[in-house]
Formats: structure tokens, sequence, C-alpha cells
């Protein structure tokens, strides 16, 4: 005989406004086994809590059922209230009548109480029927994945790694550092970026503890939390990394050229190719993409002999490496080779990327005069494709009208409707470096809206009107060829109320920030989901802004929002934080309320092993022999019930949401 | 397809009926039929149903495209904003229920039904897409070999494009009437107000010398950037406004130049060898020298 | 200007007419100015061009600025539609506008004589001279359509005059 206790919630006037809490109550207590009902203001309070905690210690109850908000949120403080009492933590159900009842119904008072009254019940029958369950738990390996090298994935593996947890530290490009190395200068104490990111990529090239896998990319992830099972594919460099020295000779000796990438397409760099100066790991690749394969020489062939001096003919690379690193006549495997690795939790830091200036047709973006904000930075950016010399694309000369467009595709409906967060403080810092700089300089800003919410981010701004910097408020909408490269903005102060007209020679478009191209298959790898913004999705957007969906695995940067780095760097902090918990507990708790097959019922029939969403069933050949079993792997069920429905013999038990539990719930709602 | 149905207008066959003629020679001469639209109405013009109720509009415009639905043709006009007119009209028509309800009950007090079988294309489209460059370059008599023209596209023919059939790659640097230039042989070089609009239609009727102030700019942008020999354009309207507000203008000491205007079809027809007296006789700008030029022997194309 | 007291306007009224008579993008208009950088009616100065219009009409104006006739020269260019980031459509805020004058009869005389003509002969512009200037390039001297065609004409005042243009008294 259960000794069921109904402890029914107001919930402010969430609850309380709409239903009848006291009738609620008094229906309650009419319930067989119901011994007591009650009710608070906030069931969740301390004194709330403490009601339920006093009638178990009395003897009192034996199975707790609060009628109050989400399970989602507030059933695991129930739970530890009985945990807390010595009765176990899983004879206690909610009955949700508020975002079920209150909420959906609140023109309809009276309906509402009569629907509370059904839903508790339903949960007062489940709980008749509620067994104990026991927790289980399984270790968990202490090693951390970090993907992505950027800032945001360099500290986070710092910070892991300074733990005294074993990082793998993959980043696709063959160095770490991310757009943060392609800065020149950062807001808003425009300190050099590489002078500030360096230091912490060669800790993190060196920490003792990480392992700094560039030119690699995910392959593959198996497991669950505690144990993942990564496949890591190292990409083939064509270039003996070990024998590498980094001089750089054979990037000046290749011929091919392709747009560098790390120069925002500014200018070209070979095939063989040091990401750049400061690289971290600095090595040499090949990208076989644009190699031209010099006297039609492709990989895995013997070079021919000179009829002349009798050598063989190398190619221009080979012959250039001092420190015989390149050998294009080993037939190496172009996919690479494939590291397979286990570790406890997952860091997905795989950064952003800015629009292309082409997506923008009414800004003329055929001019070579009209640049994105990265392409600017990389230009007036001492390691960039001018050294640093501020002169204009199209003819070299040096620009003296040059005008910032801001929210080129952001807060827009026809590409991205978010801010992209920093272009307002960067668009202001690259303006006062070049004024700086060159104080003859005209320079416009044309804003919609000057956003500026940082620690000393407002005084940065009223500084730039202070060095004579044009601030105009209205968004700009086209941009008209004149002769000689020039460019004339067609614009509107809002303020003046009028159309104006810049003549510039240079426009910058400070362009949106997104995801990489090829971000959803990346994701799907993983389990994970995009937001309507085409952003990788936390668990909470207030509460759990690191965490995703999947257990064990975590976000850090913009990969899950446009931001600056004082906040891709406090994220990063806080998703090592988060995900070395596990690590650092050691072990896991598996949720109990999972399915598992009666070894003596199941006839081995094979029907659920497909149906597991989540690869959890397998059959397995019994000592006895004669037909296999059906098991599951409790670390891979989610719960879900698929199977348990549909087994024929009925050998699949659902631990909590028992056959007996629900057709108890059924009766109850349907007497 | 190899025929289509002619959509007039009210300025092409009142003001400007030499430009309707060079239709009736240049497309036969390159492989198109051009059909009749009897009964044809205004389309009607942006300053009276659009402007009153949208009702009234989508039915007089629904009217128009059902006469060439039922000869089983295509609709192309030269007018632009008839281009506008019709398109944004039937493609409301096609993507709002409740608007194409409204439509079918009006048009049934008539005993005419829209079908949408029709699609709406400009007389440009048609000699771009269905015609095609090359074909153009075989059928000339005249080449326009180092003559330089200024384009004029006009407005309707590049937005809202989400309304058309046939689109520019770049509507804000619209390449398809300076491709059409280059098959007779011209240069179309770009000068910076190409897509800026030239004043004409509603806000010409609202306020003259706001207009011209508008199309000053743009003679001016095109003289000063390209000098160009003459202006063409695919505008009836742009047509109307180059050609009338040079006179204008020049009396006003506001400029102190003169470039002769001609619509695309009329230039087309003179290079294959067509009579200036049938299809470019009608004009304020004065045209004869430059006609004698383009039609001069030492201009034969091959 | 002086001040103007905002709370004295009855915009919900004014905005509910404005996306009644086709303007529905109204309340998605956050004034950022694209469409007055590269709108015709702007450049040539008049001083009622579109995003200010929006702006009036939004906080409530109507009767004060129903005697302005910049929304008629409107050329329909539809680059403001092209470009506006919040997909407001701000091309249909006008002309809505405009039927709003046009329901009040706030519109020039001049506004009329197209409609007058487009009832009459189905062409809302007409002139006897085109007669001689056809025969001159060598056409007929009336072309094919309504102008010569009874029937067709019937039918274009049959649909204006079951239309609320009809009820304006014009025809």
């Amino acid at each position: 005989m259960a000794k069921v206790g109904v402890y029914v919630c107001h919930c402010g006037s969430n609850i309380g406004g709409v239903v009848d809490v006291e009738e609620v109550c008094k229906h309650a207590e009419t319930l067989s086994d119901v011994v007591v009902s009650r009710q608070n203001l906030f069931m969740c309070s301390d004194p709330g809590q403490e009601i339920i905690r006093q009638d178990i210690n009395s003897g009192l109850v034996d199975k707790v059922v609060v009628a109050a908000c989400t399970p989602r949120t507030h059933e695991p403080i129930f739970r530890k209230v009985l945990e807390g009492e010595g009765l176990n933590k899983y004879l206690f159900e909610m009955a949700n009548i508020r975002d079920q009842d209150s909420w959906v119904h609140a023109n309809d008072k009276t309906g509402a109480t009569a629907k509370a009254k059904q839903i508790v019940a339903s949960a007062v029958a489940k709980a008749r029927n509620l067994q104990p369950l026991e927790d289980k738990f399984v270790d968990v390996t202490k090693a951390a994945l970090v993907i992505g090298g950027g800032v945001a994935g360099i500290f986070a593996a710092l910070d892991l790694a300074n733990m005294g947890n074993k990082v793998y530290l993959v980043e696709k490009e063959p160095s770490i550092g991310g757009v943060m190395a392609q800065l020149d200068k950062t807001f808003p104490t425009n300190d050099c970026s590489a002078c500030i990111l360096t230091p912490v990529m060669v800790d993190a090239g060196t920490h003792p503890n990480i392992e700094l896998l560039t030119y690699s990319e995910i392959d593959s992830v198996e497991g669950y939390i505690g144990n993942f099972d990564v496949k890591i594919r190292r990409k083939q460099a064509y270039v003996d990394w070990e024998k590498c020295t980094g001089c750089g000779a054979c990037a000046e000796a290749c011929p091919a050229k392709t747009p560098d990438a790390f120069n925002a397409g500014l200018n070209n760099r070979g095939a063989a190719y040091i990401h750049f100066p400061q690289a971290v790991p600095k090595k040499a690749v090949i990208d076989m993409a644009h190699c031209i394969n010099c006297g039609g020489r492709t990989i895995g062939c013997e070079p021919k002999i000179s009829k002349k001096t009798g050598k063989p003919i190398l190619a221009p690379c080979e012959k250039a490496c001092p420190a015989g690193a390149i050998n294009r006549s080993i037939a190496v495997d172009e996919g690479g080779r494939i590291l397979n690795v286990q570790v406890g939790a997952i860091i997905v830091a795989t950064g952003y990327k800015v629009m292309e200036k082409e997506t923008f047709k009414n800004l003329a973006p055929d001019s070579p005069n009209v640049l994105t904000a990265l392409q600017l930075e990389r230009l007036i950016s001492a390691t960039g494709p001018t050294g640093g010399q501020f002169l204009r694309p199209s003819d070299g000369k040096k620009p003296h009208t040059i005008s910032f467009l801001s929210c080129i595709g952001s807060r827009d409906a026809r590409y991205h409707t978010h801010c992209s967060r920093v272009c307002c403080m960067y668009m202001i810092k690259q303006a006062k470096l070049l004024k700086e700089k060159y104080p003859d300089l005209e320079i416009y800003m044309h804003f919609m809206d000057v956003r500026t919410p940082g620690k000393d981010f407002d005084e940065y701004y009223t500084g730039a009107l202070d060095m004579g910097i044009n601030i105009i408020r209205g968004r700009v909408g086209g941009i008209e060829m004149l002769p000689e490269g020039n460019l004339r903005v067609m614009g509107y102060d809002g303020n003046l109320a009028a159309n104006i007209e810049i003549d510039a020679d240079l426009v910058v478009l400070a362009t949106a920030i997104e995801l990489q191209d090829d971000i959803k298959p990346f994701a799907q790898k993983l389990s994970l989901t995009l937001d309507g913004s085409g952003f990788f999705k936390e668990l909470h957007p207030k509460l759990k802004p690191v965490e995703t969906p999947v257990e064990g695995i975590f976000l850090a940067g913009c990969c899950q929002g446009p931001k600056d780095i004082p906040d891709t760097v406090a994220q990063a902090k806080g998703a090592a934080a988060a995900a070395a918990v596990p690590l650092s507990q050691g072990r896991v708790r598996i949720n109990p309320t999972i399915s598992e097959v009666d070894q003596e019922k199941c006839s081995g029939c094979g029907i659920c092993e497909p149906l597991c969403p989540y690869g959890a069933i397998s059959l397995h050949a019994t000592k006895a022999g004669g037909n296999p079993r059906s098991r599951i792997e409790m670390t891979q069920c989610k719960g879900c019930g698929v199977c348990t429905t549909a087994c024929p013999s009925n050998a699949i038990r659902l631990h909590g949401f028992t056959e007996a539990q629900i057709m108890a719930q059924i009766c109850a709602l349907t007497a | 397809m190899n025929k289509c149905g002619m959509y007039l207008g009210c300025n092409i066959p009142f003001r400007a009926p030499d430009i309707e003629q060079s239709f009736y020679k240049v497309f036969p001469a390159l492989g198109i039929e051009v059909v009749d639209m009897e009964g044809a109405t205004c389309c009607p013009a942006w300053g009276t149903a659009p402007s009153f109720d949208i009702d009234t509009w989508l039915a007089v415009s629904g009217r128009n495209i059902t006469i060439a639905e039922q000869k089983n043709v295509d609709i192309m006009t030269g007018c632009n904003s008839c281009f506008g007119v019709l398109s944004e009209a039937r493609h409301m028509i096609n993507h709002d229920p409740e608007r194409k309800k409204t439509v079918d009950k009006n048009l049934g007090l008539i005993n005419r039904k829209f079908q949408g079988t029709s699609e709406i294309y400009h007389v440009s489209h048609i000699l771009y897409k269905n015609v095609g460059i090359e074909k153009i370059k075989e059928n000339l008599t005249y080449s326009l070999k180092n003559l330089k023209i200024a384009v004029q596209p006009g407005c309707h023919i590049l937005w809202p494009s989400e309304v058309m059939a046939v689109k520019e790659k770049n509507s804000f640097f619209p390449t398809i009437l300076k491709e059409l230039c280059q098959a007779l042989g011209a240069d179309a070089p770009h000068y910076s107000k190409l897509n800026a609009c030239c004043g004409m239609g509603a806000m010409r009727s609202t306020d003259q010398i706001r207009s011209l102030g508008l199309v000053k700019d743009k003679l001016i942008s095109m003289q000063e950037e390209i000098a160009p020999d003459m202006i063409v354009t695919t505008c009836s309207s742009c047509y109307l406004q180059f050609d009338g507000a040079q006179k204008i203008l020049k009396e006003k000491g506001e400029i102190d130049f003169e470039i002769p205007v001609f619509y695309y079809t009329q230039l087309l027809a003179l290079c294959m060898g067509f009579d200036p007296k049938e299809v470019a006789a009608i004009s304020e700008t004065p045209r004869d020298a430059i006609i004698e030029k383009i039609q001069s022997g030492q201009r034969l194309a091959n | 200007m002086g001040v103007l007291n905002l709370t004295k306007l009855d915009k919900n009224e004014i905005i509910k007419k404005v996306i009644e008579y086709g303007g529905k993008g109204i309340t998605k208009c956050i004034q950022c100015n694209a469409c007055a950088s590269v709108c015709p009616v702007a450049k040539a100065g008049f001083p009622l061009y579109g995003r200010l219009l929006y702006r009036k009409l939004q906080t409530g104006h109507f009767e004060e600025i129903i005697e302005d006739s910049s929304s008629w020269a409107c050329q329909a260019c539809n680059r403001c539609t092209e470009i506006c980031p919040q997909d407001a459509k701000p091309f249909e805020i006008v002309f809505a506008f405009r039927r709003m004058q046009a329901s009040e009869l706030a519109i020039s005389t001049s506004a009329f004589t197209p409609l007058m003509n487009l009832h009459a002969t189905g062409h809302s512009v007409y002139s006897e001279a085109s007669k001689e200037l056809r025969v001159r390039v060598g056409l007929k001297a009336v072309p094919v359509t309504s102008i010569g065609d009874e029937a067709a004409q019937q039918e274009i005042r049959t649909l204006l005059d079951n239309s609320p243009m009809g009820e304006l008294g014009i025809f």
C-alpha cells in the first residue's frame, strides 16, 4: 500500500492565478492511497521543500507527487529532497499543471482547474506504481578534445591542460590562431593582435598536456559523455613535418598561384605555403588542389634524369628545401591518416567567417576599391599584402577619402537578421588607427546605430569624434562607380534629414559574421543543431550558454554566436570549467530511467535492434547456445521507448515508465 | 518560341509610333512573329488605377493579360512602366489567393478568366534571350564600330527583380542593354549615373523642374565621363524624357551639348537597313546627322 | 516646426488604414534610411519622400500631410523594395498613402485627366495628333488597341464603374 503525498504549488500567480489550487488540493485528498495533500505559494522554496521533508521524515508519506511547473527544470530539486531524507529519489512524480495547464488555458479558469485535477490524478496513479531505482556510474576518460585552434580553442585547451587533463587541440588550418591572427590591432586597447596572441599560441604549442594536431579535421565522433571515441583525420601535408624547419624556401620557390585566404584574397600564395609568419607550428604544407605539378610530375612519380647533368630534375619545392622535408617520389596517401583517440569531453570552438562582398550587388562589388573590413585589416597589417602600407588595390595610390559602411548583411531580412556585434567597434578601431597614422585622411562612417556596450567601449567611440572622424546615421543604399576606380557612396544623413553623397577612394564594408559553408555536415557528425541564425545552438540561452543538448559537448567562441575577444575568452574559460566537471569527477551518472531486456523473456527475434535510433541494442550469443538474446547498452540508451513498445514478447521494460505505470495513468485520465 | 503578343501601352502608339514601327520591322526579320493584342488598354499606368485601388489595378492588368492568354502567346512590351505594372500585377495575382478571388470576380463581370499562362517580357528580353546576340550580329547591314553609346536601361526593367521572368545578374550594374548595343558593334562604356532614374513619368507630371534636375545629372554624367555619340534606351518613358528635356535644358543654359536619343529597336532597325522615315522619324533632339553616319556605305557590316 | 505632442495623434488608426490600403510593411520600418539614400523622389528634392513619409504615418500624421504631392512623384521604380533590410516593401506604403489621399480626393486635378481618359478610351494618354504621326511613319492611323474598339472600351468601363473609383464621381 502506497502512502502518496500530494503537494500543489501556486507558483506565485503563474498557476494560482488560473487554477483553483485549493480545489485541486481537496480533490487530491479524495484519491485512494493519498494520505496527505498540501499546498504552498512556491513549492520549490525552502519552506516549500521543508513541508515535504517533514512528511517523509515522520513516515507519513513514502511516495511524493508535486503538482507544479516542469520537471525539466525542477525535478532535480525535488528528487534531492527525497534523497536527503533517505527516500529513493525515483519515488517522485511531477505533475505539470503550469506549462501544460495554467499557461495554455489562461482564459478558462474552470476548465483549467478541472484539467489540473485530472493531471494530478494521473500523477498519483503513476506514483502508486513507482519502484525504487538506482543510479549507475561509468568511468570517465580523463582527456578532452578541443575542436578549433582560434583564441577560444586555445584558451579552453590551456585551462583544461593546466587542470591536469590531457587535451587534443585539433585545427583544420596548418597553424592555430584563427581569425584573431589575421587582425592587426584589437579594441579597445589597440594592442597588436599578434603580440597578445602569439604567447598563448606558443603556450598551447609547448604545453606538456596539449597534443597539437593542426592541418587536421574530425572524421567521426562516437560514444557518450566520459567516453567519446573520436577519429581525427591528419590531412596529407606532402611535407615531412619531422624534418620541416619552417624556413619558407618552398613557398618562395613555388610558381603556382591561388588567392591567399589568410590575406582575405587580396594577394596570392603558392601551393606550397606557410600559413603566416608567426604560425604555430611553423611548418609548410603543399595544397595539392592548387599544385600545378611542375614538369607534369604528380606525387609518387620518380623524377626524370637530366641528360646534361645526369642528376634527377627535382620540382622547385623539392630543390629549395634545405631539410629534405619534401620528396615527391613517395606515393603518400592523399587522404592522410586517421588518429583514433578517446576523450571524456569535447569543446567545439570552430569560429566563424565574414560574408564576401560579392553578395551585395548594389555596393559595386566588382570595384577593387570596395573591400570587406577583414580585407582592410590585412591591408593595414604589417604582415599583409602591402607590408602595412595603406595603398588602394586598383592603382596603389594613397586614399584621401574613405567611407565605412556598417550592417552589410547583418540586421537584414534578406541575409542575416542578427547583429554581428563587433562591427561598430572594429570599424571605429580601423578608422582611429588610420586617422592616427594619416591625419589628412577624411573618414566617413555610415552607421544604422552605434553599438559600443563593453568596458571602455563608448569612450573609444567618443574618442573617435575628437579625432575628426565623421559619424553619419543612415544606412547606405548604393555605390556608384566613377572613372579611375573612384566611388560615390549614396548615403543619407538621418540627423540632417538629407540625401548625401561621398566621393571616396576606398569603401569598406562591415560584412556579417556567419558560420562556414560546410558547418552543417560537421554539426551532424556531433549531433549538434544550429539555431535560427545559423550558429550552434546552446542548451539554454541564458542559463546554459556553453552546454549543448549532447551531454559532454560544449561550445566556446563565435561558433555559438558573434562576440568580441573579451567575451570569447570568458566563454572559452566557462566551457573549459564545464568540460572539467565530468573529467574531475572521474565518473558520470547513467540515468536509470532507461530500457532493459529481460533475458528470460527475450526470444531473440531481433526486431528491436534496427529500431533503436541510438544504436544501443545488439544481439548476443548466450552461454547455453540456442537463440541469441537482445541486450541494451545502458550508456547509449536514452529511454525513448521505441524498442519497449515494439517487442512482441513484452520482454523490454522501460524503468520509470513501465506498462503498469502508464496503464494506471491512462485509467486515471479516462475515469 | 517564335511568336509573341505585342503589348503597346499608350505612349508608344500615340507619341512615338516610329518605335512601334521598329518592332514590326525587326522582330519578323529576326524570326519572331509579332501577334497583335486587339482591344488592349492602358496597362493601367501607375498614376491611375494602382494609385486608387489595388483590385481595380489587378482587374485591368489581368484583362490585358487574358487577351494574350486567349491567343496562347506570351507578352512582350516596349514600355518599362507597362512592363512593371503587368509583371507586378501578375505576381500579385499568382501569389495572393485573396486577390486572385477578387480578380476572378471582377473579370467575371466581363466574361474573362485569368489563367496565369502568359509570361510578361520586355522586348529587350526577347531580343536577348530568344533571338540572341549572335543572330542579331548576323542580320546587320551597318556596323556601329567606333561609335560610343550611353545606355539607359531605366528602372522598371530592373526592379523589383523578384517579379521578373528575366533577371540581370546584378540589377544595380546591368549588362543586357550594354550587350545588345555591343552586338551592333558599338562601345557601351560605364558612366557613374548609369542606373539612376531619369525623372520621367509620375515625377514629371508632379513637378517638371525637379524631374529635369534628375535627367540633367544623368546627361552631365554621360557627357563628362564618356562623351557618347548617342543615348540608347529600352524604355519609352526614358526616351521621351531624354529626347524632350535636352531642348528645355539648353534654353535654360543648364547644358551646352546635345546628344541624339534612340530607342534600342530603332537603332537596331537602322543597323538592319530599315528606312529611318519609318523607324526613327519623330524626335525633338535632331538625329539626322547620326542616322546618316550610321547608314553610310563605310559602315557596312561584313 | 515647434513641438509635436505625439500622444495627440491617433497612430493606431492611421497604421491600420495604411495596412488596409496595401502598405503591410509599415510597422516593420526601423527608419534605417537605406531607401531614402537611393530614392529618386528624395534625390530630386521633394519634401515628403519615402522614409520621412513612413515616419509621419507611423506617428499618426495624416490630415497634416494629405495635401503634399510628393507621393505622386513616386516612379514605382522599386529600388527601395530591392534593398530594404527589413523587407518592409516601402513602395507599397507610398502607394497605400496615395490611395488614402485619393479616397479623400486630396490629389491635383491633373491626376484626374489620365483616369478620365482611361474611362473614355481605355488609354490614360491619347491625342488626336497621333493619327497624323502614325500615318507618317507608315502605320494605320488607329492602332489595334481599345482606342478603336468599342467592345473593349465597354469592358474597361464596366471594370472602372464597378470599382471604388466609380464612386469618385469623375466618370
